[in-house]
């Protein structure tokens, strides 16, 4: 599964930065993933435990914050979710925008000692 | 309990990986070795073609291959045997290369004699496609069975790659595909993809494959 491939992704850069910033524990990895990035929130939650078990990680919890794909409508500035309306903008019926978020895929931050 | 702080990372992943491919290709370029990476459905005919290609080119240069079959070496050993140095690559049920499982293969098949080397990547058309694994150029395998439409279903892939290469035009009476409704649909999504139509079975259009790696290995670096 894709997935998985990038949790590895994502405990191997955190791994990076314990071992940079010699810390000890990490209690919990937040990720902020786009609706519209190559992941899908339930999958990675499930690949998780498989990624982590046998490791440094293995009690470290997962936080996935989701980033709406939102677009800014190019004739009226009106900012709506795309998907949820089909890309035409709620208030003027129009189909340009510019996208301003939904492809993320960050790892916003640790909890860590 | 030792005290908890939160740490921000704000670490893009697809950045990271982007990276890593960059310094592979700077790498490779720099030691004159050629990366491709070829990518299909499952049996497209991606390891007919590599083998095709090593038997009509081994004599003018030196080819590796990094197979990665998801739980077999059955691909690495019939590369092996056309006369390539090979590796299988241990992908553990994934569905696509990033470019660290890459440059891990770079270093365990050990490239640094080698003018040519083949990336036979996940069978899949979707996966793959999002991820750069460090090669200088992507290639795409579609079988004429698969059907003239994949272009519509997959844009992602079609719209990315440099070649596709249209395998077993030796069936192709055998089945609806349209060859011009095939390219039309392409190159809406990809104006300068250059395309080869090819039998990897009967060898018919292999030339003008095998023209274009020949270029492509000339011109490296
Ligand atoms: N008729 C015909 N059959 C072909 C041709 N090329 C490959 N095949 C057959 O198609 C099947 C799959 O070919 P492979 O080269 O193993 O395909 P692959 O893409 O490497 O497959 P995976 O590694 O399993 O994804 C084999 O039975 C080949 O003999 C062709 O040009 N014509
Ligand atoms: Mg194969
Ligand atoms: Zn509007």
């Amino acid at each position: 599964m894709h997935e998985l491939g990038i949790v590895y992704e994502v405990v191997r850069i955190v791994d990076g930065f314990v071992q940079e910033n010699q810390l000890t524990k990490v209690e919990k990895i937040v990720l902020e993933v786009g609706q519209l990035s190559q992941a899908i929130p339930r999958f990675l939650e499930e690949c998780y435990p498989a990624a982590v078990s046998e490791t440094a990680y293995e009690d470290t919890k997962l936080e996935i914050i989701v980033l709406p794909a939102n677009g800014k409508c190019k004739s009226c500035n009106e900012v709506y979710n795309i998907i949820e309306h089909r890309r035409i903008c709620p208030k003027c019926h129009r189909d340009e925008y510019a996208l301003i978020s939904g492809e993320e895929f960050n790892i916003k931050e640790i909890v860590a000692g | 309990m030792d005290e908890l702080k939160v740490f921000t990372i704000k670490k893009n992943i697809q950045e990271d990986n982007a990276k890593v491919a960059e310094i592979t290709r700077s790498q490779l370029r720099k030691q004159g070795t050629y990366l491709v990476n070829i990518m299909s459905s499952p049996g497209s005919g991606k390891t007919s073609t590599i083998v095709r290609t090593i038997k009509a080119l081994k004599d003018e240069m030196k080819i590796g291959v990094m197979e990665a079959d998801i739980d077999s070496d059955v691909d690495a050993k019939a590369v092996q045997e056309a006369g390539a140095k090979a590796i299988q690559l241990h992908t553990g049920g994934m569905c696509h290369l990033d470019a660290t499982m890459t440059r891990q293969g770079i270093e365990e098949l050990g490239v640094e004699e080698l003018d040519l080397v083949f990336l036979e990547n996940i069978g899949n058309l979707i996966c793959p496609a999002g991820y750069d694994t460090g090669a200088m150029k992507n290639v795409a395998i579609l079988s004429v069975p698969e059907g003239d439409d994949k272009p519509l279903k997959y844009p992602k892939i079609f719209g990315k790659v440099d070649v596709l290469i249209v395998n077993k035009i030796d069936a192709i009476e055998h089945f609806d595909f349209r060859m011009d409704l095939l390219e039309e649909r392409v190159r809406r999504l990809n104006e300068d993809i250059i395309i080869f139509p090819i039998s990897a079975k009967t060898g018919e259009g292999l030339d003008e494959w095998l023209n274009w790696i020949r270029k492509e290995v000339r011109k490296r670096g």
